[in-house]
């Protein structure tokens, strides 16, 4: 703690800190243009110069740690001049256009140049021919752009894609996509975002609204189980109709991130009327009804409220991708000891080691790419990738590939276990299992080398070598659904337990892990089957093509348990006339009160849910960027199970053609598929060589035949993708989509050309 | 008579006015007494009446006769808002900024944006709802295109309260476009304009 004054206030900085960040922390003002606290200091704009006693000239406050006992001031003359002439630099040719630009009213350039009051340019400089860059969703305008360079530090440093670049060339100097023509990024809209005038900006929102008409709801995310914090903006839809629209969504950019899910596919809502005679069929459904079966895109309160008709009505419930990583997760937690994972976003950033396991997680799951990202940049972390196929967006990230053979997830977990567990501790744990262990066997069906293993934990060694504080074990969904799941789940408990490992096992869907904690699943279903968000007897639908409507997830209020083991609340963009689940809870009995956030309190504290009312719960980032949103899960104690560890099963084989289920960039589900700017249809991918051994061609119609049954897709080759596995695409799929999430993410299909061909 | 220069002339402190002297008041119930005394017997009724007589006979009648007969507006007069074109290219002069709408105090303007073929900024519609607008001339002012200003139109009796106006109906027709004046009132360049403003420097 180093003790110092800012403008005669004491304040203490801890190590590490800048004099910024204190100043920030403690609610002085130091203005800036380039400063982004979730990235390096750029030091491109000098703004946040500070005076500091008995130290000739200014101090750039961005990048310099205070001293002990320093006298800081951040105003006096000399600095507004100078800070003033830096502002008259910026506006030299500035297009006079804040009468249409869509930053105008939250633009910091037009604040700042307010704030040091410059009204007249007395520099000047010959103005430059500059052509306005159309990007697909971004557009971007060079003669509006300072050069601050955080659009280019968010993508290098924090999103990973580093598709863009500064072009340098005096005051010609402009943001040009990295080695390609045009921008191929995956369009995250970070640029947008941090974009502190209006050089970038998004083209769909471009001219529809201006900032200070826009409400702000603020609301988390409800694509992913990262659940990422975000503002819905909200204008009535237009003059002849007052209804509320979603314009656009924006983030807490300065600490939080959003995927271009998040940030494009905002308008998924279904809007509904309460049609009475559906709602009455509802009930009488519910009476005849054995069994609800249902997704895990829903929230905390919905999934309480399942779990309360369960227990009145003796409902089976089935929500098979949830059972199946509530049973990942038990086994997990009976090796392990704690009811929970043990890592999480934060602990990924602040990771000098990262395993990560059977997952795409760039689509998956971009919050902990980009988590990833941010460790590798930060603090230069190894990051070993073990999957079937290479992430093309992984590729700045992922320090080493580990390739393995479909199907053989169990013998790699097997091999990492035996690699990261010391050996006292195999002793302890169970001598014989480790030494029954057919290493080579492994290795050969698995296509990993004793020798890539061993590379792995060389890498480790190194690391730990030099202060290496932090290693995390990251493990998908591919897992869960794996046959042998519980049995890796056994391993992935163990190296928890005994190693320095955290480990994270990411919820594949937006709040499976708030389903598995709150709900009893079952695993049959029974005769009469009520469909919430899935195909059934009776179908409630968000998607608004069932028997009863349902509100979508930015019409509902709420809570969902992220990523983060984090009870994150959601609130209402957009306003739902029709019944909710609710009401269909209160009409049988089961709920007795008015509105569904009533149950947040309610759930479940065995499972570490706190008693806290919705209304009470913050949903907001602190100055010095500390995430305050609903409260952490607790993690309890669990006994730790006698059982052993079973033996490694003969592992499969997987020959034909072998597809992966994975969702393209920007696509997650149904829900993202339905909005307007995400609509587009699901292929089937294949690089060069899966496109000779299927023998297709780009762009032919196919029909599939999957376990889930025919589907049409087009063929699609990608020539980023390498290996003979090819991506099946579901996202466009609608309520069925949902039925085929339990199953293994990867399988044998056979493929016909659609006829007519 | 004051010339209609003069009457639009904002710079009150230049022109000439004739001061007009009055006599004190008296302040005594004596003083007050005399006053009485001395209108009564001074006849002013009946000066008074000779002078309506006298403009009755001569026909010097100064009354308007409303609606056949109508006053000149004073240019700051504030009534029913118009939305003008530029004058040169007959395009529309709102770019769309919602500075108005955000100005006014009885929120009744509305404006719907979007962008155009040639990567524009356009209003697709603007209403004013007359049933809540005070005619403070806040639009007018705020305005940086001088689009929408109020016109001399005061006469919106109507027999429904919301009155309101569409863009349609406040935009220049496209072929009375040599008929739109410029507009002197609330937010348009004062005559010193000229005069104040600074040139930016160039480099070519």
């Amino acid at each position: 703690m180093i003790k110092f004054y800012i403008d005669g206030r004491e304040v203490t900085a801890k190590k590490g800190e800048t004099i910024l960040q204190v100043a920030r922390r403690e609610g002085i003002y130091i203005p800036t243009m380039c400063y982004l606290p979730k990235v390096k200091p750029i030091e491109s704009c000098r703004l946040c110069v500070v005076e500091v006693e008995g130290v000739e000239g200014f101090v750039l406050s961005c990048q310099t740690p205070p001293t002990p006992d320093i006298k800081v001031k951040t105003n006096s003359a000399e600095l507004f001049t100078h800070r003033q002439n830096i502002m008259k630099l910026y506006d030299v040719n500035h297009p006079l256009e804040c009468g249409v630009c869509d930053k105008s009213g939250e633009c910091d350039l037009q604040n700042k140049t307010l704030e040091f009051m410059v009204n007249s340019q007395e520099f000047t400089a010959k103005d430059q021919n500059r052509k306005i860059k159309d990007w697909n969703y971004i557009q971007y305008d060079p003669s509006l752009c300072i050069l601050c360079e955080k659009c280019v530090h968010v993508c290098n440093e924090v999103i990973g894609d580093d598709a863009i670049e500064i072009e340098y060339g005096g005051y010609k100097s402009q943001i040009i996509p990295k080695d390609a023509p045009t921008l191929e990024c995956t369009f995250c809209g970070e640029c947008i975002a941090v974009c502190p005038v209006g050089a970038l900006i998004s083209k769909d929102f471009q001219y529809s609204a201006n900032a200070w008409e826009l409400r702000r709801v603020p609301a988390a995310c409800a694509h992913c189980s990262a659940a990422c914090h975000l503002y819905y903006e909200i204008k009535h839809a237009s003059i002849d109709n007052p209804e509320p629209k979603i314009y656009r969504v924006k983030n807490e950019y300065e600490f939080a991130n959003l995927c271009g899910a998040g940030r494009f596919g905002f308008d998924f809502e279904n809007k509904a009327v309460k049609d009475e005679n559906a709602f009455n069929n509802a009930l009488k459904a519910f009476k005849k009804a054995d069994t609800i079966k249902f997704n895990s895109i829903i929230t905390n309160e919905e999934a309480l409220i399942l779990q309360k008709l369960k227990e009145k009505f003796g409902f089976k419930l089935i929500n098979n991708e949830a059972k199946a990583y509530q049973k990942f997760l038990k086994k997990y937690s009976e090796f392990s000891g704690r009811t929970l994972y043990s890592a999480d976003l934060e602990d990924i950033k602040n990771s000098d080691f990262i395993i990560i396991f059977g997952t795409m997680v760039a689509t998956d799951n971009p919050a902990v790419r980009y988590a990833m990202t941010v460790s590798n940049r930060k603090r230069n972390s190894e990051i070993i990738n073990f999957h079937p196929m290479e992430d093309e967006l992984l590729k700045n990230v992922v320090t080493k590939f580990v390739r393995y053979e479909v199907g053989t997830e169990e013998g790699v977990m097997a091999m990492l276990a035996n690699a990261l567990l010391s050996k006292e501790d195999k002793e302890n744990i169970d001598k014989e299992w480790f030494e029954d262990l057919d290493i080579g066997y492994l290795s050969a069906e698995s296509n990993v080398g004793e020798e890539e293993i061993e590379d792995v934990l060389k890498r480790l060694t190194r690391k730990r070598r030099v202060r290496a504080k932090r290693s995390t074990l990251i493990l998908g969904e591919d897992l869960y659904t794996h046959p042998r799941a519980e049995n890796i789940a056994r391993l992935a408990g163990l190296i928890d337990r005994f190693t320095d490992f955290d480990v994270m096992i990411i919820p594949p869907r937006t709040n499976t892990l708030g389903v598995s904690l709150i709900c009893d699943l079952d695993e049959e279903e029974g005769e009469f089957v009520i469909g919430y968000n899935t195909e059934g007897d009776f179908v409630l639908s968000a998607l608004g093509d069932g028997d009863l409507d349902m509100p979508a997830l930015n019409q509902q209020e709420g809570t969902f348990t992220n990523i983060d083991k984090r009870v994150v609340p959601t609130n209402v963009a957009l306003p739902y006339e029709g019944y909710v689940l609710n009401d269909i809870a209160r009409a049988l009995g089961v709920s007795d009160k008015e509105y569904t956030i009533e149950f947040t309190k309610e759930l479940p504290k065995e499972k570490g849910f706190k008693a806290i009312d919705f209304d009470e719960l913050p949903n907001y980032f602190t100055n010095a960027g500390q995430e305050e949103r609903g409260y952490i899960l607790e993690s309890n104690k669990v006994a730790i199970s006698r059982e052993r560890v079973e033996e490694i099963e003969e592992l499969p084989e997987f020959n034909g053609i072998v597809v992966y289920r994975c969702e393209p960039v920007l696509q997650f589900n149904p829900f993202t598929a339905k909005t307007h700017q995400l609509n587009f249809s699901s292929e089937l991918v294949g690089s060069k060589q899966f496109s000779i051994a299927a023998k297709l061609k780009d762009g032919d119609e196919v029909v599939i035949k999957t376990s889930f049954g025919e589907i049409k897709r087009v063929f699609r080759i990608d020539t980023s993708l390498k290996g003979t596995i090819g991506l099946l695409e579901t996202f466009d799929m609608g309520l069925s989509y949902f039925d085929i999430l339990s199953d293994y993410r990867y399988q044998v299909i056979k493929i016909e050309k659609a006829s007519g061909q | 008579m004051m010339s209609l220069e003069q009457f639009k002339s904002r710079y009150v402190g230049s022109q000439n006015y004739k001061l007009i002297e009055i006599e004190e008041y008296p302040t005594t119930p004596w003083g007050k007494f005399k006053r009485v005394v001395k209108r009564t017997f001074k006849t002013e009724l009946f000066v008074g009446l000779k002078i309506v007589f006298m403009e009755m006979v001569r026909f010097n009648i100064h009354t308007i006769q409303y609606p056949k007969e109508k006053l000149p507006i004073g240019a700051r007069y504030r009534a029913i808002h118009k939305l003008l074109r530029l004058l040169e290219s007959g395009n529309e002069r709102c770019i769309g900024c919602g500075l108005c709408e955000k100005i006014c105090i009885a929120k009744c303007i509305r404006i719907d944006t979007k962008i155009d073929e040639n990567g524009r900024k356009v209003p697709t519609e603007y209403t004013i709802n007359f049933g809540r607008c005070i005619f403070c001339g806040y639009c007018a002012e705020v305005c940086p295109e001088l689009a929408i200003v109020h016109g001399p139109d005061y006469e919106n009796a109507s027999d429904q309260r919301a009155h309101f106006a569409l863009k349609e109906d406040m935009l220049t027709p496209i072929d009375k476009l040599k008929e739109q004046k410029e507009y002197p009132g609330f937010g348009a360049p004062t005559p010193e304009a000229d005069r104040l403003i600074k040139k930016t420097p160039l480099a070519y």
